[in-house]
């Protein structure tokens, strides 16, 4: 059973983001004095520096959060990061958009010249500046396409690769800060401190990228041990590799897999473990849902996998309390499986399903029921079912576990669980920080 | 979503305060870089322009002096139409060095201000004791101007002159330098003169 881990860490990281986002506006702070900043004109111009050096600040940000640092994929996990990444991004649009505006009609204001020849002179005789319209170009571009609609519309390939233009983004804008940036222009200490940050993010993005998952796949060197199907839409992939008695993975955490077969090398896909560590194999279980996880049914005995992970706060570590109610929706039983096998005894899991034909696992759980004092409810049925619908109210909850807003509670499965049980379990008085997610789509 | 609007609110709202803050009606001893209603550039007391250096400073040109001037700069209008009032000097023994501080030239980028060492009546060294450094691009200019004109071995020097080439990209501050030149030489004629 793993040592609680606390939050401090994670207060201590959102501390630091928190502090960085001071430091870069400081010096403007420093270097305006006090009652400079007189008349309209002098007003824009330093609301166009203050945005450029938040969304300067925040861009690196939103790279740093999506780095895969493993400090940060524990710590905060990839479900938080990427709603912050989410969020910070309409917020590093807008500050974009906020500082090109204010720079150009503040510049076009001080030398007196119309918006069009201003914007035409910015483009054209200014070094880097061309770089730079075309990076706001490029994010106003990314922040359309990041609009819930447009991203469900677009498959999910595509739209990945569209937002790896983001990188460019960082390129094409960097150059602008340092020739043009009123604080950074100068050699001195901001700008060997402004450069320092994109060093570090950028060796952030190297080390939890490139080199975390190439010692890992070096180390362990996973390949596919067997694949049986535990449902006719559900399959469990065993892997082997060298030394798992050291791989550092909790139940409850996912990996993202490449398998490296002709093709399916170029896809990586999120899937949780399905068993807790045990030394000799590794499985994960996996719902048939597309043309890639179709792929998967007729992976052979043998072929290398290449894994980055492991990932989340969907673990035992991660518990506020000394119990814990699992909810698991269909396949999203493979990670409440593992997690079950390091949690304290005395746990509750209810396990809802369509079908009794859709209950995956249940001898492994009828086993873990028995050897770890948990209880077990299987909810049966559709959505709309009066059953399930009364157990999975607040009231119903409350009936099956009693002390449920004492209890750490792990979710697991379809977005529309997730919600309904969520507001349910606010409801019958789960404070909001004794609630674990795992969902889905990242 | 909910967050995202929190955060954008925040930031505009941040922004504001801290641009509300500068413009407090704090000390006041810092010229503003924008232009100013004029654009014709007498003395503006604001600028910290260093007062003359040495025992023998302190000639300035009187009024007037902005005639010998090449023709006027397009952009900075008539220059140093009303140059700041005259602090006279008595004249200096020839041959010793002297150094003449020009009128400040305000133009839409800032401000330039020259001061001239003679000695007797040749020009032995230039400086800029102001030059426009509102954006790092106009600071880039000033360099680039004050990298061609200034110091005891720039053009300045070399045509002992205000006859100076533009230097490209910097029209505006290339003007203006050469207005204060041109008045501060003028000044230093008539000091010696006087």
């Amino acid at each position: 059973m793993p040592q609680r881990r606390g939050s401090a860490g994670r207060r201590l990281i959102v501390l630091g983001l928190w502090l960085g986002l001071v430091a870069s506006v400081l010096p403007w702070w420093l270097e305006t004095p006090p009652g400079s900043v007189r008349g309209t004109d002098a007003a824009v111009l330093a609301a166009g520096r203050i945005t450029g050096l938040v969304a300067g600040y925040l861009l690196l940000l939103q790279v740093l959060l999506m780095s895969r640092l493993p400090l940060l994929e524990r710590s905060i996990g990839t479900e938080r990061l990427a709603r912050w990444h989410r969020d910070l991004g309409a917020t590093v649009v807008v500050a974009v958009l906020a500082h090109t505006a204010l720079i150009l009609v503040g510049y076009a204001a001080l030398e007196r010249r119309s918006l069009i020849d201003e914007a035409g002179l910015l483009l054209t005789e200014y070094e880097d500046m061309a770089g730079a319209f075309a990076a706001a170009g490029i994010m106003v571009a990314l922040g359309l396409l990041g609009i819930r609609a447009v991203r469900a519309a677009l498959p999910y390939e595509l739209w990945y690769y569209l937002h790896l233009s983001s990188y460019a983004v960082l390129l094409l804008g960097f150059g602008h800060q340092f020739t043009h940036g009123q604080q950074l222009f100068r050699p001195g200490p901001v700008r060997a401190g402004w450069l320092a940050f994109y060093v570090v993010v950028l060796a952030c993005l190297v080390w939890g990228r490139v080199v975390a998952p190439l010692r890992f796949n070096l180390r362990h060197r996973l390949r596919v041990a067997d694949v049986v199907a535990e449902s006719p839409d559900v399959i469990s992939i065993y892997l082997t590799g060298r030394r798992l008695d050291r791989l550092d993975a909790r139940g409850g955490q996912f990996f993202r897999w490449r398998f490296l077969t002709t093709g399916c090398w170029w896809q990586s896909h999120p899937f949780s473990l399905s068993a807790a560590r045990n030394g000799r194999w590794l499985r994960l279980t996996v719902k048939v849902v597309g043309a890639h996880t179709a792929d998967l049914r007729d992976l052979d005995p043998g072929t290398r996998v290449w894994a980055a992970g492991p990932a989340g706060t969907f673990t035992a570590a991660h518990r506020t309390r000394q119990r814990a109610l699992l909810i698991a929706g269909g396949s999203g039983i493979a990670p409440i499986r593992a997690l079950l096998e390091e949690l304290p005894p005395g746990a509750a899991l209810i396990y809802r399903a369509r079908t009794p034909a859709d209950v995956l696992l249940h001898r492994e759980l009828d086993w873990l029921a028995e050897a770890r004092g948990t209880d077990i409810w299987y909810v049966i049925g559709g959505r709309d079912d009066p059953g399930p619908r009364q157990v999975m109210s607040g009231r119903g909850l409350t009936q099956l576990v009693p002390d449920v807003a004492r209890r750490d509670v792990y979710l697991c499965g379809p977005p529309g669980l997730i919600e309904a049980s969520t507001s349910a379990l606010r409801g019958a008085g789960v404070p909001r920080r004794q609630i674990h997610l795992a969902t889905f789509e990242l | 979503m909910r967050r995202a609007v929190f955060a954008i609110t925040a930031l505009a709202a941040s922004t504001t305060l801290l641009v509300v803050f500068k413009g407090g009606p704090a000390a006041t001893e810092v010229a503003q870089n924008r232009p100013a209603g004029r654009t014709g550039g007498s003395g503006t007391p604001a600028i910290a322009g260093a007062p003359p250096t040495g025992p023998r400073s302190g000639v300035v040109p009187t009024a007037g002096t902005g005639a010998s001037r090449p023709a006027a700069p397009r952009q900075t209008g008539k220059a140093p139409a009303a140059p700041p009032p005259a602090r006279k000097a008595p004249a200096p023994p020839a041959n010793t060095p002297f150094t003449v501080t020009g009128p400040i030239v305000t133009n839409n980028f800032g401000q330039i201000r020259v001061r001239v060492t003679m000695t007797g009546s040749r020009i032995t060294n230039v400086t800029a004791v102001a030059l426009p450094r509102g954006t790092a691009e106009s600071s880039r200019r000033s360099d680039s101007v004050d990298d061609r004109y200034s110091g005891n071995a720039g053009q300045a020097v070399s045509r002992q002159g205000a006859n100076l080439d533009t230097v490209s990209g910097a029209t505006a501050t290339s003007d203006s330098y050469r207005s204060s030149l041109a008045a501060a030489i003028d000044a230093a004629a008539a000091g010696r003169r006087g």
